[in-house]
């Protein structure tokens, strides 16, 4: 089976991208699958912070200026899941430097990032064999962003309820991700407890959902007051697989091949 | 009367090089018009070349987007190959190619008889 490169996006900030793709990634990996996780919001990086990792000389930032190959970057994290899998990160440079820098990038740079990113899934997917590339990006209308979305054979889009970070999400699909002819799936993050409930459980709102907002919902994801308190410290699919919100990731995972 | 007579009673003939005519000529509006939607100050210059970066993948018609994405995917291609990937007409692919050429977004090589096509030549993050 060829790899798969799944990228998430949000068009507002705070949505849960980060949170859902550690997990996403530590799920797999925990499943025995070979994955690798790319920062690729170089405009507010934070996996570094989140594996209490300093790179090894080498970021991400690196590999898009053609300064050096994916293999530099990439960092082996293998050791934090218990599966047998390889768990791969690729990190941003939180430098605000190296931040000033990439938010200076003209047209012809984006392109030849562009040219970079597809190239991985030659590297990555097929002379490496991982499973599973996963592109934390960028919230909104980035440069980065639309490039990973280029890149990528599958979008998740993660919204929360605000009326605006809806609308935002329905003009990102009709005016993105359908013109790239992408597969798209929604996530619904940060609904409250009792929203679920009250509508007859999960399957009942994310079907009121689709209706209303026209988005292809591939699940929703409660508020986890446990997730919360972590603070990012916690990878739950790793330390705490049978969380609620562990269980949500694993079918997230599943659904996604079905997409 | 004497334009009828020099047709020598053949008009079908003559009507079927109008139509002809006028399906170049139709082609070449539709390069124009492309030419002048994109390119910037309008001039018509195959040196002139603009930078084929996302946003302008985006600003594309849904057909041109539809071939220079695959060609971004595959780095460099034949209409042939790019009209395997797209499910397209090799004539087709061809036209959009060329289309996209002279819009200063791909440059055009020629090795033996076959036509090559690509954004950048060789590593596409090679400064």
């Amino acid at each position: 089976m060829m790899g798969k490169i799944i990228a998430f996006h949000s068009y507002k900030g705070g949505t849960g991208k980060t949170l859902l793709s550690i997990n996403l990634a530590a799920t797999y990996a925990r499943k025995g699958k070979n994955v690798c996780l790319l920062d690729l919001d170089f405009r507010a990086p934070s996996l570094q912070a989140r594996f209490k990792a300093n790179g090894n000389g080498y970021w991400l930032n690196d590999y898009l200026n053609g300064v050096c190959e994916i293999e530099k970057v990439l960092i082996d994290l293998s050791h934090l899941s218990s599966g047998n899998g390889k768990f791969l990160v690729g990190l941003a440079n939180p430098s605000t430097e190296a931040i000033r820098e990439m938010s200076a990038k003209d047209r012809k740079w984006e392109m030849r990032a562009l040219g970079r990113l597809l190239s991985l899934r030659n590297s990555l997917l097929n002379d490496m064999h991982l499973d599973y590339l996963i592109f934390d990006t960028s919230p909104g209308l980035q440069y980065s962003s639309i490039n990973a979305i280029v890149a990528a054979d599958v979008a998740i889009v993660v919204t929360s309820l605000d009326t605006s970070d809806i609308r935002g999400t329905q003009r990102m699909t009709s005016e993105l991700y359908d013109l790239f002819e992408k597969k798209t799936g929604i996530v619904v993050n940060k609904v409250l407890a009792d929203m679920l409930s009250s509508t007859a459980g999960k399957e009942n709102f994310s079907e009121h959902f689709h209706n209303t907002h026209n988005l292809p919902v591939l699940d929703t994801i409660p508020c986890f007051c446990d997730v919360l308190r972590a603070g990012g410290t916690c990878v739950f699919a790793e330390e705490k697989p049978e969380h609620a919100f562990a269980k949500t990731v694993e079918r997230i995972a599943q659904k996604i091949e079905k997409i | 009367m004497t334009l009828y007579k020099s047709l020598q009673g053949k008009p079908i003939r003559v009507l079927e090089k109008i139509a002809d005519s006028l399906n170049q000529l139709n082609e070449k509006v539709d390069v124009l018009i492309e030419l002048q939607k994109h390119s910037r100050g309008g001039i018509v210059n195959e040196s002139v070349t603009d930078v084929l970066d996302v946003m302008t993948l985006l600003s594309l018609p849904d057909h041109l987007r539809k071939t220079a994405i695959t060609l971004c995917n595959l780095g460099q291609a034949t209409a042939e190959e790019i009209a395997e990937q797209t499910k397209r007409a090799r004539a087709v692919e061809s036209g959009y190619l060329n289309q996209l050429v002279l819009m200063g977004y791909l440059k055009k090589e020629r090795r033996g008889r076959k036509a090559y096509f690509y954004v950048e030549k060789g590593d596409p993050g090679e400064k």
